[in-house]
């Protein structure tokens, strides 16, 4: 020690002269960064209020409380801050689906009233609603969870486009945990899906890799899995919140996925099928379809003796006729079917009603019957040359084809339609082109608009990779014709198809026109029901809504007590909505016979 | 003139109370000799709110007990019951005042058992915001022993320049005092445009306070006669009690996780901590000011090797349901206080099994400061304490 | 690392070996053996500094796993000693003899998660908790969430919803 460090401390004098270095402005903020975690926003119109905030908040401070009525893909709630046990940490903020949630720079708030610390952000208006700046999910590779689909292995066009093989290979198990791992659990999708499938639960089962819990999993509302996990509309999808900022997840491939993982011989003991009670009461079943399976699943697992009558040799309706065998292979459509049988469902085939046997005596019979005879006839435009013999129904033809039936190909085809079972025929017809002539020569049109276009996307781009040509937006004026055969399709351009009050109204532009050449038309624009199997006396009673559907209540009953109804006649058209009306169907149909009286048809 | 003499404190420590075989006091209450003083929990020679159950003699500390207990918040039970993403928040809680260390080792314990890899900005990110955080510490934990001894002056500086600190990690995480940047994957954000300019002029103010500094508290007559000499901790202890960092190697052992198992770029940085024999309360403070210094320079030399644009965050798997195959792991980084690491074992779920803090005061305020208190005088209680960078919270956690 | 490990396993029949990575491995190694191994690794095998104990309860085993982690700080390595004990009457030989810290540990993991060290210093002292009636509450089975609920306030007022359920009472109440 020196006399050094006696005066050294001293040059700390040398401070005396410098400014302060505490801010003197005690009247303006002093706004947070740019980052900033204070207090939080939310877009409630982006919201869809998924509860994922909720769910990830490890301090519990959100609620999710209602905010307006769900409509599908909306729960209606909001999260609501409980800014008692907050911790703005922000991983809220980091997992929204929506990027809806975020944080403002705010981060002074004076009140006296603690309660107005809960409040729910961008309901509940606060100054900082408009901050620009706060923290937001950070750019760049920056996700929670994959937001990214695992991608689905298809056939390659060259090596589908001449065969009926099934073109959609399936998930691996690895495939299939990866994307199960996608879902947040929120259940948005439940509501959407016309069965009300338990989809998040059944997700889970496949990251946690419980077949056997997945399968029991679907068929609490959908006995026909293999079939919906290749076909099914998945109106799922298009609400799942993942979809806001990525790929929805592929809820239909993983309800493939465990269907196709458990072995039918296993279905019984998993499902606990093997002994049914008998209530030795009778219902009669009227077609084969999702509608007529679903209803006769759920009627035998209540104990009831169903009896199905399928006018075809085979069962499974449109699903087996209508949907080609590349989408849909008939050993998976026999799986579903098989199992459904096996629970003591009898069938007879072979079996029209009206012809073999009449309505009034299955009511005899059986204590109630269900018809799901879904939509059959094919729909006629009507313009000239419609009458053809070589311009067909496409779901005669689709038929046919299932059947085994010879079926005229030639080798330039016009199909009028833009539905999926437009894409069908399409892709059906293009298949048999490229096999009989080695090319595809085959024009799609419809009314509707490309970004209109009532069949899938993924249906049209598939088409269009196998060699069709889908060309929509037409409005067709008449099929000319030479020696008795069709020459093409007159068409004019179509600009709208609705009115401004949402009636369909087309408005067309008769000065643009075209000519398809096709010497085989295919009409596929929409199809009707065949009710020739319901006596006129019977119709009397049935009580039919404006546009020609017959009425029934919320159990799919009709005006007449004992026939139920359901399927693409009463609601649809799609496989899901019929497996759902089945399911209530059966639900009502046991409360009918039961002696539970319902409201009457609506 | 050699002023040694003129202001050495010659009280006689004498060995009064006897020791037993143990080197533990023997204490006989009722002799009317003693005094029980308690030191805490709030007091504001105490860091944080633990306190030193003292019996003294006279002004002469004969017996020490730590207690802790007034801040357990259990959160090493409490991420037993929360997945792996929300244990980030409730982690950094663990030490206050460094909280960067915490997200650090928790989300390398994640990534090393659930297998990711994090992408290299993000690793250069968290090497930054690490000695950042040593930074911020440091301005307060320097400055701060002179407080012990009623030097405040310095502690003021110290404070502007951390506020300076807080406002670049405001910019950088969102955050000034939990800054929650380091998780389970990567980073939550890349530099902030004129970040490096910013921090380049708050660094050229910590140059200038090292030197201030040095000129108040090292070459102090005060500051030496309190500090050289007092609880000298000598090599043997350093296993002993469990030393580690900054205290072991002013006792000239070489303890820094960062050379000794170089993590994230320290691998790639040139750095030699400093070392000194002296092992006194002088000598651990100096060796703080070296790290203060030494820190300076690495976040200049990972400003300027850092990539500014790159992948912030490797893909996990979703983090509403991150399961981890059943495993154990100890991963350790150094914190301003020394080897700060944690223990963590899972079991498959989507949960930690178990969650283990091991801070260096969980050895230096309990054994190691309970034996340097013996005979010291209460007034340097807090300065014996504040040398050893104390931090209640990671003891009880 | 390679050649103590086996030395280990000659002298003290460790098993289930885990390296975790370069320098840290994890042995399980009988209760018996157990502090003679830790004493032998810190005297004669230069494992001097004691990382930590800790404790893991594997209530579905009945078992508790002490984690004995000790370094070498000159080759820089670090050994973790996993030890099974009975949950039942849970008791472990103490090592306060070796570090002095080891009391500090085996009086919180007796607190902690009653595991009892004989003859360690302060053992029965309460290290955190004061006036603790419950069981240890670092077990398994203690419930911190029923805990939590049961001896504070529920703040009055707060009500969630899950966004299935909702839909569904709205939607479609009846299906």
């Amino acid at each position: 020690m020196s006399i050094k460090d006696l005066l050294t401390p001293f040059t700390a004098w040398k401070r005396i002269t410098k400014d302060p270095v505490t801010i003197r402005d005690p009247f303006n903020d002093r706004p947070g960064a740019e980052r900033y975690r204070g207090f939080h926003k939310n877009d409630v119109n982006k919201c869809i209020g998924c509860g994922t905030c909720e769910d990830i908040c490890e301090n519990e401070a959100i609620d999710m409380v209602p905010f307006k009525d769900p409509i599908s893909g909306d729960s209606g709630l909001r999260p609501r801050l409980d800014y008692g046990r907050c911790c703005w940490c922000a991983l809220c903020v980091d997992v929204c689906t929506t990027n809806s949630l975020t944080l403002s720079n705010e981060y002074t708030w004076v009140t006296v009233d603690p309660e107005d610390f809960r409040y729910t952000p961008g309901v509940d208006k606060k100054a900082w609603d408009d901050n620009e700046k706060g923290w937001k999910k950070p750019e760049g590779n920056y996700e929670f969870y994959n937001i990214n689909r695992v991608e689905m292995h298809h056939l390659h066009p060259e090596d589908r486009d001449k065969s009926f093989v099934e073109m959609v290979k399936g998930y691996s198990r690895e495939q299939a945990i990866a994307e199960a791992d996608r879902c947040v659990e929120c259940g948005i999708c439940t509501a959407t899906c016309p069965a009300h499938m338990g989809i998040p639960e059944y997700i889970k089962a496949v990251r946690h890799e419980d077949m056997e819990e997945g399968l029991r999993i679907l068929y609490e509302t959908n006995p026909l899995p293999e079939i919906c996990g290749r076909i099914c509309t998945h109106k799922c999808e298009t609400v799942c919140s993942i979809g806001h900022k990525g790929d929805p997840l592929s809820i239909r491939w993983l309800k493939r996925y465990i269907a196709d993982n458990v072995s039918s011989d296993k279905y019984k003991e998993i499902l606990n099928t093997i002994d049914l009670s008998n209530n030795h009461k009778k219902v009669a079943i009227i077609g084969s379809g999702p509608a007529g399976l679903s209803a006769a699943h759920y009627l035998a697992l209540m104990g009831y003796q169903c009896t199905i009558f399928e006018q075809y040799e085979k069962a499974g309706g449109m699903m087996r006729y209508g949907i080609p065998e590349y989408r849909l292979p008939y050993d998976s459509i026999d799986k579903d079917i098989d199992y459904i049988l096996s629970l003591g469902v009898d069938i007879k085939y072979n079996a029209r009603i009206g012809i073999d046997i009449t309505l009034e005596q299955l009511n005899k019979d059986y204590d109630a019957v269900f018809a799901g005879t879904g939509l059959h006839l094919g729909r006629s435009t009507g313009i000239p040359g419609s009458d053809n013999e070589h311009v067909y129904y496409a779901t005669d033809l689709l038929r046919q084809i299932t059947a085994g039936e010879e079926i005229e190909v030639t080798d330039q085809i016009v199909v009028i339609g833009g539905g999926n079972v437009a894409m069908d025929i399409t892709r059906s017809l293009a298949r048999m082109q490229n096999q009989k002539f080695g090319k595809v020569n085959i024009i799609t049109t419809a009314l509707e608009r490309e970004k209109n276009l009532p069949a899938d996307l993924e249906e049209v781009v598939e088409s269009r990779e196998e060699g069709a040509v889908i060309n929509p937006g037409w409005a067709p004026q008449s099929i000319e014709i030479e020696n008795g055969r069709p020459v093409g399709l007159h068409v004019i351009k179509c600009n709208s198809l609705f009115d401004d009050s949402g009636r369909f109204n087309p408005q067309c532009d008769i000065t643009k026109k075209e000519f398809f050449r096709g010497s085989m038309i295919v009409q596929s624009i929409g199809q009707g029901m065949d009710l020739s199997y319901v006596s006129e006396d019977f119709k009397k009673d049935l009580e039919f809504g404006p546009r020609g559907r017959v009425q029934t209540n919320a159990h799919f009953q009709t005006s007449v007590k004992w026939f139920f109804m359901g399927g693409d006649i009463i609601e649809g058209p799609d496989v899901i909505h019929g497996i759902a009306n089945g399911h209530k169907a059966a639900i009502g149909i046991d409360n009918y016979i039961q002696g539970i009286d319902f409201a009457p048809a609506k | 003139m050699d002023l040694t003499k003129m202001f050495q404190f010659n009280a006689d420590r004498s060995s009064y109370p006897e020791l037993d075989a143990n080197g533990k006091p023997i204490i006989d209450l009722s002799s009317h000799k003693y005094l029980k003083l308690w030191q805490g929990p709030q007091h504001p020679g105490v860091t944080g709110n633990m306190s030193l159950e003292l019996t003294v003699n006279g002004d002469e500390i004969v017996e020490s007990i730590t207690h802790v207990g007034y801040l357990h918040r259990g959160f090493e039970k409490l991420m037993e019951r929360r997945k792996f993403i929300q244990c980030f928040p409730t982690c950094i809680r663990m030490c206050v005042a460094e909280p960067d260390p915490n997200e650090y080792i928790l989300s390398a314990c994640i990534e090393e058992l659930g297998g990711i890899e994090v992408p290299e900005t993000a690793q250069w990110l968290r090497t930054l915001a690490l000695e950042m955080a040593r930074l911020q510490v440091l301005l307060r934990g320097v400055p701060g022993q002179a407080g012990t001894f009623s030097l405040g002056l310095g502690y003021q500086w110290g404070n502007y320049i951390r506020d300076l600190i807080l406002d670049r990690f405001e910019e950088l995480t969102g955050g000034r005092v939990y800054h929650m940047y380091i998780l389970p994957g990567g980073v939550r954000g890349l530099l902030p445009d004129g970040f490096k300019k910013r921090m380049e002029e708050n660094l050229k103010l910590v140059d200038e306070f090292l030197v201030n500094i040095n000129d108040l508290m090292y070459n102090n007559i005060v500051f030496k006669q309190r500090a050289v000499g007092l609880a000298v901790i000598p090599v043997e202890w350093i296993d002993k009690y469990g030393v580690y960092g900054p205290s072991a190697r002013a006792a000239g052992i070489m303890r820094d996780v960062r050379k000794t198992h170089p993590y994230l770029k320290y691998g790639e940085l040139d750095f030699e901590p400093f070392t000194t024999t002296a092992s006194d309360v002088y000598a651990r403070s100096l060796v703080r000011w070296h790290d203060l210094k030494m820190t300076v320079d690495l976040i200049r030399q990972i400003m300027a090797k850092m990539p500014d644009k790159g992948d912030i965050k490797a893909p996990t798997p979703n983090v509403m349901h991150w399961r981890i195959p059943k495993g154990e792991t100890y991963v350790k980084c150094e914190s301003s206080r020394g080897e700060y690491g944690m223990y963590m074992v899972t079991d498959g779920s989507d949960m930690p099994r178990r969650v283990n803090l091991k801070g260096p005061s969980y050895t230096q305020a309990t054994a190691l400061l309970e034996r340097l208190l013996i005979n010291a005088n209460i007034a340097d209680t807090a300065a014996i304490m504040v040398s050893l960078a104390t931090c209640p919270p990671e003891i009880e956690r | 690392m390679v050649e103590i490990l086996k030395e280990l396993e000659e002298r003290f029949q460790v098993s289930d070996l885990v390296q975790q990575k370069d320098h840290l491995a994890f042995v399980s190694v009988d209760k018996n053996k157990a502090i003679p191994m830790i004493t032998w690794l810190k005297d004669q095998a230069g494992y001097t500094s004691l990382t930590l104990i800790t404790a893991v309860d594997w209530l579905e085993d009945g078992k508790f796993q002490l984690t004995y982690m000790i370094n070498n700080p000159k080759n820089k390595t670090q050994i973790a000693a996993r030890v099974m004990i009975d949950r039942e009457n849970a008791t472990m030989e103490s090592a306060h003899h070796l570090w002095e810290s080891v009391r500090i540990y085996q009086r919180e993991l007796k607190e902690m998660f009653g595991i009892d060290f004989p003859g360690s210093p302060g053992v029965d002292e309460s290290f955190i908790l004061e006036g603790w009636v419950d069981i240890p509450p670092y077990r398994r089975d203690f419930d911190t969430k029923k805990y939590s609920e049961e001896t504070y306030f529920p703040r009055p007022g707060r009500q969630s919803n899950d966004p299935a359920e909702y839909m569904k009472s709205k939607m479609y109440p009846n299906e």
